[in-house]
């Protein structure tokens, strides 16, 4: 195996696969945001509330359903490319943040609510002034959870013709080139690890700021 | 319809080869949690009364669980004398399964009433006593359903082993794709999405069976937990 081929490959190729695995991160999980989090408010109000533990367990088995999978069965319903990887993978990241948004709401002290309520808010008012902000270090979690997930099926994504890192990891196996493998798997960890800080970090400040 | 029926009979034609499949994956995930289990379960218990050991081996276990599952296969594979081998699949599982029950032990080994500790140390009871008859029981029931998140998230992970030799339910989906058979993919999807939930199952029915009754009461739900 040869070091320099390895950054050679890293050099030619990197930054273009980058930028489609974060294209394919990042407005997936825009879609994921833009969907869980009402879905995730919803199933705490009534009527859906009364459901509320069979949800959270159903999401989480969910997440158990293999990444391959979930990436796969968009082929037979919408081909190859961009577009279905996307969706498989929007759907993917939507069920760790639902879960921590309606885990956190369910969370929250009954007391805060009561005190809430008695001071006159308008149910309106108790979600948006005191539900979502006591809530929001949880659902940041959620997202960053969303993230890693989603920047590793991305790699998966590559097998429904979506492109990305995963690209370099599956030729190099088929080719039996360790230096492609290599590149490949390097710089989706890095993006991975990289991600995974900041979103630590930020989730931090997050918590300090609303008190967690 | 036609495609159900072809789905339906893809199943019932190769009823063999995907029990084989079953077979196989089965014997990946029970060899990697079985050594797991040893491995992170007596590393908890090692660093069980160390804040600074613990925090250092769980920030390790966090940063291998951000690294794509497609990476570390791909950085495993690429060590000579490992290769496309069982051993690197194992090793990736076993990584992967690190922070899941390193936390769930340290967490509830830790957790225990400070009370309890000391009416065992007063009854005269050594440190090793005090671990293994009141330290580790209770903690049983968090430890279990770290091993349950772990060997849940191991079905998974180990679906994608197939592009690194295993033969296991991934195949069908792998094949699938290579050949855009839809039949084939479907099949693989459902399988290892039942097989998923059923070892989910399972373990949840080992953890309401091994734990005392006399601390199922509370303990027990806390499970999962944030990750």
């Amino acid at each position: 195996m040869g070091v320099e081929r390895l950054f050679v490959i890293i050099q030619e190729q990197g930054i273009s696969l980058i930028q489609r695995h974060l294209y394919l991160v990042f407005v997936s999980l825009f879609f994921a945001i833009i969907i869980a989090l009402p879905i995730g408010i919803l199933v705490t109000r009534p009527p859906f509330n009364r459901k509320i533990n069979q949800i959270l367990s159903f999401l989480n088995t969910a997440q158990g359903v293999p990444s391959l999978a979930v990436v796969a069965i968009f082929l037979p319903l919408m081909g190859v490319g961009v577009r279905p990887a996307i969706f498989a993978l929007s759907i993917y990241a939507l069920l760790p943040i639902a879960r921590n948004t309606v885990a956190a709401i369910k969370g929250l002290d009954p007391d805060v609510l009561e005190a809430a309520k008695g001071m006159g808010l308008s149910k309106k008012e108790v979600l948006l002034k005191v539900e979502l902000p006591l809530a929001t270090p949880i659902i940041v979690a959620g997202i960053q959870t969303a993230t890693i997930f989603t920047v590793g099926t991305a790699t998966i994504a590559h097998l429904i013709g979506a492109g990305g890192l995963g690209r370099l990891i599956f030729t190099g196996i088929a080719m039996n080139s360790p230096e492609f493998i290599l590149a490949g798997s390097l710089m989706a960890a890095a993006i991975a690890i990289t991600l995974d800080q900041l979103l630590g970090l930020f989730q931090r400040r997050v918590k300090r700021k609303f008190g967690g | 319809m036609t495609e159900l029926r072809r789905v339906f009979n893809y199943f019932t034609n190769n009823l063999d080869r995907i029990s084989g499949y079953m077979l196989e994956h089965l014997i990946l995930i029970v060899i990697a949690i079985a050594l797991s289990i040893g491995l992170w379960v007596s590393l908890g218990i090692l660093v069980r009364s160390n804040k600074k050991a613990a925090d250092s081996v769980l920030g390790l276990g966090s940063l291998i669980m951000a690294i794509p599952s497609v990476a570390i296969y791909g950085i495993l594979v690429s060590i000579p004398g490992l290769g496309l081998s069982r051993q690197s699949a194992v090793i990736a599982l076993v990584l992967y399964s690190m922070l899941p029950i390193l936390r769930n032990v340290y967490v509830s080994l830790n957790e225990v009433d400070k009370s309890i500790l000391e009416a065992a140390k007063g009854m005269g009871m050594s440190d090793r006593q005090i671990l293994r008859k009141v330290q580790l029981p209770l903690a049983l029931p968090v430890i279990l359903a770290g091993v349950r998140v772990a060997t849940v998230m191991m079905v998974g992970i180990g679906t994608l082993a197939v592009y690194i030799g295993e033969r296991n339910l991934g195949v069908l989906i792998e094949q699938g794709l290579k050949r855009s058979r839809s039949d084939m993919i479907i099949v693989g999807a459902i399988l290892v999405t039942v097989f998923v939930v059923v070892i989910d199952f399972f373990i949840g029915w080992l953890e309401s069976a091994a734990v005392s009754e006399g601390i199922k009461s509370d303990e027990g739900s806390k499970a999962g937990g944030e990750n």
